[in-house]
């Protein structure tokens, strides 16, 4: 039974580290950025959330409603300006670029917000669970996570297979100059595309300042995970990037399971082993339906 | 930033250059002259860099030059948050400002504040430009082995008087090599090592009616490694069993089957010593998971206010070990400010609840002060170090007695064990002292009440 609950536990866990991977998986797929800032963005739109709630006891599940929409504005403009810029003078210069950003992002939170850490709460939902049997139990907070993860991906792949705007994208990722060439304003969808991620990101950032609690400097560790959720999922497989959490999450807890030393490491492991194997993931594709 | 205050250019004229032949050379300093040569001439960066050359040249200036070391940034930084106030407090301190007399002489006292970054290598770094630029006489550090044994190694190896604390005397003793029977020159520290958390657990434990078995989650790192050691042969007289939850790694996110363990084996006490963002994990886990031990004393985490508010009422009722409170009997040496107007003074100031290292990071300066007061000449680092070894005061932490320690150079503090309660002033939570078996001039102002019934 410890067993059945180890692997519950690493699913419910995997849907945390799929919500987090999914902005990284759509930026690299559909723009090629690889964005070293995302865990620091992610740690910001938790912190955004600290400053606009009334007070550190108001449920999270309102920060939902403003965050997320901020961040996609943010993200707009951001890759209107900084970092679409930045990608006209190549790939290089757009890994420094997210780095600096990441620089900055932690500072500055650090310089506002002091070091103190925060966590969200949501009421008595936190800490409340269901026990179908004995040793296992299937907390709110882990399936909400989950439940969220799914949606978002489901949304976006949506969005990008079903909406005009979406074919666009895709057309983006493919071949950026010939979709300049039929038409499509590729500024303007490279920024929406942008906006989508940052807004999946600020909502991974929401739900790790409940599932856990965050400082300024908490994105970093934050990276590793997402980075390895893409990869063994396969790069800009939005589907892969949903897989690759739920077995990074299963590895930490079934490795865990089998020695409390060997979990971190079990993740890491069959990072490498993919890696080694598959190096294009377990399921790869470009983003499409 | 504290970056600027290490600038070189602020090194003021009448430190004189090294080697400079017009202020009288001690004969220490003619024969590292000798030694030199010309690389005496060399910028100091480059000596720095040479790492093994002694950067304290006998200074004559009139002024003494104190390092503080501290993780202002990064992932300790809530170890720090007073600290910045303390030197505000103890600039504008009457033994500071007007200087510090000795003899006939009254010497300036410069503070310079170095951020560690909350990293070893940083620390280190900081200390050996506060050596070599800012000629520090003295190195102040706080707050955990990986921000003190740096600087302390750094500050051994050159021949600089240093004071550590807020580490455990183990993690700075043996951590920096030494074996039972050594002793350290210039490197001296004051707080508490693992028996001291016996001292101060132990006896809350046998308060609470439990089956005397003790959940220990430790992770592989330099503190949890030492007291997944020290905890067993603590707790085995008191007839009290351990069970390991194992060495897991820093940043884990995921703690079902240590919560497995300790179920399947009906833990009813709960210690630790991980970092306080994994133990913000750990704890919802439990909750969720249904571990929930009658009593949980922790170590390194829930020391100060913020991780507290992140946990919410998840906290209340959790044990905890307090070196300093503004309700201990204790005052200032310097101002004589008593502990709890310090405690005041810093919730006016800044607007936030007192934290355990006002008290020892207060005291730091202290024993500065103590020791150059001492010390025939502030400038001998030898002398100010023999005044740093063998020093008995009384202070803002109470006595701290360096000659009497488990090993030469280490002054202990004794802990007062604490529990988190229920806010009821301006704060949503009170660090309440429930129990003084190991430190009886700490008052008792609630009731150990269990963490779970």
């Amino acid at each position: 039974m410890i067993w059945v609950n180890a692997v519950i536990q690493g699913l419910l866990l995997g849907g945390l580290f799929a919500l987090f991977a999914c902005g990284l998986s759509l930026l690299f797929g559909v723009l090629g950025i690889i964005n070293l800032a995302h865990g620091d963005l992610a740690v910001l739109g938790a912190y955004v959330a600290v400053a606009l709630l009334p007070s550190v006891h108001t449920n999270v599940l309102w920060a939902l409603l403003f965050v997320p929409p901020l961040f996609a504005v943010f993200g707009y403009v951001s890759q209107r300006t900084v970092m679409g810029r930045s990608m006209r003078s190549g790939p290089l210069t757009t890994l420094l670029v997210t780095f600096g950003l990441s620089v900055v992002i932690q500072n500055a939170l650090l310089e506002g917000f002091s070091a103190d850490s925060h966590s969200f709460t949501l009421g008595a939902l936190t800490t409340r669970s269901l026990h179908p049997a004995s040793d296992i139990s299937l907390s709110w907070l882990r399936m909400g996570i989950l439940v969220v993860a799914v949606l978002v991906l489901v949304v976006v792949q949506l969005f990008l297979s079903r909406t005009g705007i979406g074919r666009q994208i895709r057309a983006l990722a493919d071949d950026d100059e010939a979709a300049a060439i039929t038409g499509v304003n590729t500024r303007h969808v490279a920024a929406i595309a942008a906006a989508v991620a940052f807004a999946t990101v600020a909502l991974a950032g929401l739900a790790f300042g409940t599932y856990a609690q965050f400082s300024p400097t908490s994105g970093s560790n934050l990276l590793i995970f997402a980075f390895e959720a893409v990869i063994i999922g396969g790069l800009g497989s939005l589907w892969g990037t949903l897989a690759g959490g739920c077995v990074l999450g299963l590895a930490q807890t079934i490795g865990a399971q089998i020695d409390p030393t060997f979990g971190v490491l079990a993740g890491h492991l069959v990072f490498l082993a993919v890696l080694a194997v598959r190096p294009n993931g377990l399921m790869p594709a470009t983003v499409e339906a | 930033m504290p970056d600027e205050t290490l600038d070189p250019g602020e090194i003021s004229p009448e430190h004189g250059q090294r080697g400079d032949a017009s202020g009288g050379i001690s004969r220490r300093s003619l024969v590292r002259a000798a030694g030199l040569g010309s690389g005496l001439l060399v910028g100091a960066p480059l000596i720095s860099a040479c790492g093994g050359l002694k950067g304290n040249q006998k200074s004559t200036s009139k002024k003494i030059t104190i390092g503080f070391v501290t993780p202002l940034t990064g992932a300790l930084a809530g170890f720090a948050a007073s600290d910045n106030y303390v030197v505000d407090t103890i600039r504008g301190s009457a033994s500071y400002s007007k200087g510090i007399k000795i003899g006939s002489q009254t010497y300036d006292v410069e503070v310079v504040v170095a951020d560690s970054q909350s990293s070893e290598n940083r620390a280190s770094q900081v200390a050996r430009q506060l050596i070599t630029k800012n000629k520090a006489d003295m190195i102040l550090v706080t707050s955990t082995p990986e921000v003190t044994n740096p600087v302390a190694s750094v500050c051994e190896q050159q021949h600089v008087p240093c004071v550590s604390t807020v580490v455990p005397w183990e993690s700075w003793y043996f951590g920096r090599g030494a074996k039972p029977g050594d002793s350290f020159k210039y490197t001296t520290m004051f707080f508490f090592g693992v028996a001291e958390f016996g001292e101060c657990f132990i006896p809350m434990w046998d308060r609470v009616h439990n089956d005397k078995t003790v959940a220990g989650m430790f992770p592989n790192d330099a503190d949890g490694n030492a007291f997944r050691k020290g905890w067993p042969p603590l707790m085995k007289p008191a007839g009290y069993q351990m069970v390991d939850g194992g060495a897991y790694p820093d940043g884990t996110t995921d703690y079902t089957s240590m919560i497995n363990k300790f179920k399947s084996k009906q833990c009813d006490i709960y210690v630790n010593a991980p970092l306080p963002p994994d133990f913000n994990v750990f704890w919802k886990q439990a909750a969720q998971q249904g571990f929930r031990p009658k009593l949980a004393t922790v170590a390194k985490v829930l020391l100060f206010p913020a991780d507290v508010v992140a946990l919410g009422d998840l906290v209340l009722n959790i044990a905890t070990d307090a070196w300093w409170t503004p309700t201990m009997p204790y005052q200032s040496s310097l101002t004589g400010q008593s502990a709890k107007d310090l405690g005041a003074a810093f919730t006016q100031k800044t607007g936030k609840q007192w934290v355990q290292a006002l008290g020892s990071s207060y005291s730091l300066f202290e024993v500065a002060y103590n020791a150059f007061k001492g010390a025939s000449d502030p400038h001998d680092h030898d002398e100010v170090a023999a005044q740093l070894r063998s020093m008995k005061y009384d202070g803002m932490s109470g006595t701290l007695d360096f000659t009497a320690g488990p090993v030469p150079g280490v002054a202990i503090v004794k802990p007062a064990g604490v529990q988190w309660k229920k806010g009821t002033g301006k704060f949503p939570f009170d660090l309440v002292v429930v129990d003084n078996s190991a430190n009886k001039n700490a008052p008792v102002a609630g009731d150990l009440v269990p963490t779970n019934s």
